[in-house]
């Protein structure tokens, strides 16, 4: 899921209550956790909202985090959490025509000058199948670990990314 | 074939977007402002009197529900087991809450209304949080991160309680 070095002994200064080390973790970590919300929130209040919560749970949780998995691991399924807990008390109306402001606009890599918004496109997805794209697709969650932070069984998780991957190519223009 | 190879184009396109994406500057004094107001401390006496019986009531009830729901793993009982972690509702932790809610709420009075407000609207999104991931505990009651939010949420609001008591301590003190 993250391929950067486990910083170890800062995570657990920042577990014994120094915020300058879980600074230093928000640092190193908050580029991705705010683009994983902001790509499953895809509103980009939401996701600032959805990554401060997620600091905020993960500071008051740190104490007992017993590095059983990775601490990056344990960041990106509470933000995964947040942003569903946030999904169920609040009906976030997506903006097809507009949205996620703030994404990055990304270069049509085949370089035959076609624009590929594919954050748009993606954006526009259904929400299940959304989610699953982005964790598995852009984030490198396995079916297993996307699973378990959606609360989804493992075959649901692949259904919705067969699903997302088909209407994706159809959006882009890339299948007959 | 023709599939294999658009599927091959989408995932070089998907592999092309960039996992990181910098947020706001405005993002982390937020986190730290919170952080700071609540830094993990030792509580006044008379305050961490009530807040311990509270704090001992919810510790109890959800290593009661976590020891049961250790006991019977094979036993599927998703209605016990969310309900499980329903409010504790012995007569020493509702006098306890009750108390320190009503203290809170005296206080609060004492506060100007601009002030009042900010506090009612951050009372109602803890709240309204405690109670999302209660919901979603409902559908996914052993999780242990929406475990930890949601005790997460419940000491937001005593926090929040202790907060008001402590800054209006010295108005009392004085009249």
């Amino acid at each position: 899921m993250d391929g950067a070095a486990e910083p170890t002994d800062v995570v657990l200064a920042a577990a014994g209550g120094d915020l300058h080390a879980f600074e230093q973790l928000y640092r190193q970590f908050s580029p991705r956790i705010y683009g994983l919300c902001l790509r499953l929130t895809g509103q980009r209040e939401a996701a600032e909202d959805c990554t401060q919560e997620s600091f905020v749970a993960a500071w008051r949780a740190l104490r007992g985090f017993e590095q059983r998995s990775r601490f990056s691991t344990w960041l990106h399924r509470i933000a995964v959490r947040t942003v569903l807990a946030r999904r169920r008390g609040l009906r976030v109306e997506y903006e097809v025509s507009e949205p996620a402001s703030g994404l990055p606009e990304v270069a049509d890599p085949a370089g035959d000058g076609m624009p590929h918004d594919l954050e748009r496109a993606i954006a526009a997805l259904p929400e299940g199948a959304r989610h699953v794209l982005v964790l598995v697709g852009i984030y490198g969650f396995s079916h297993a670990e996307a699973a378990a932070a959606l609360g989804t069984a493992e075959g649901t998780c692949k259904a919705q990314l067969h699903r997302a991957r088909g209407l994706l190519a159809t959006a882009l223009g890339m299948v007959e | 074939m023709m599939k294999d190879s658009s599927q091959r184009s989408l995932d070089e396109l998907l592999a092309s977007l960039p996992q990181e994406i910098a947020p706001p500057r405005r993002v982390w004094p937020r986190i730290a402002a919170r952080l700071e107001r609540h830094p993990r401390r030792s509580r006044p006496l008379f305050l961490a009197a009530a807040a311990a019986i509270v704090g001992a009531c919810i510790a109890s009830t959800l290593t009661w529900s976590v020891l049961r729901g250790r006991a019977a793993p094979d036993s599927p009982q998703p209605t016990m087991r969310a309900s499980s972690f329903d409010e504790p509702r012995d007569a020493h932790y509702v006098a306890a809450r009750d108390s320190l809610e009503s203290t809170f709420r005296e206080r609060l009075a004492l506060l100007d209304p601009g002030t009042r407000a900010k506090i009612e609207s951050s009372l109602a999104v803890i709240r309204q949080a405690h109670k999302d991931i209660r919901k979603a505990l409902g559908s996914d009651p052993a999780n242990p991160v929406l475990e930890q939010l949601w005790q997460s949420t419940w000491h937001d609001e005593l926090n929040l309680y202790d907060d008001v008591i402590q800054a209006t301590q010295s108005t009392l003190t004085r009249t």
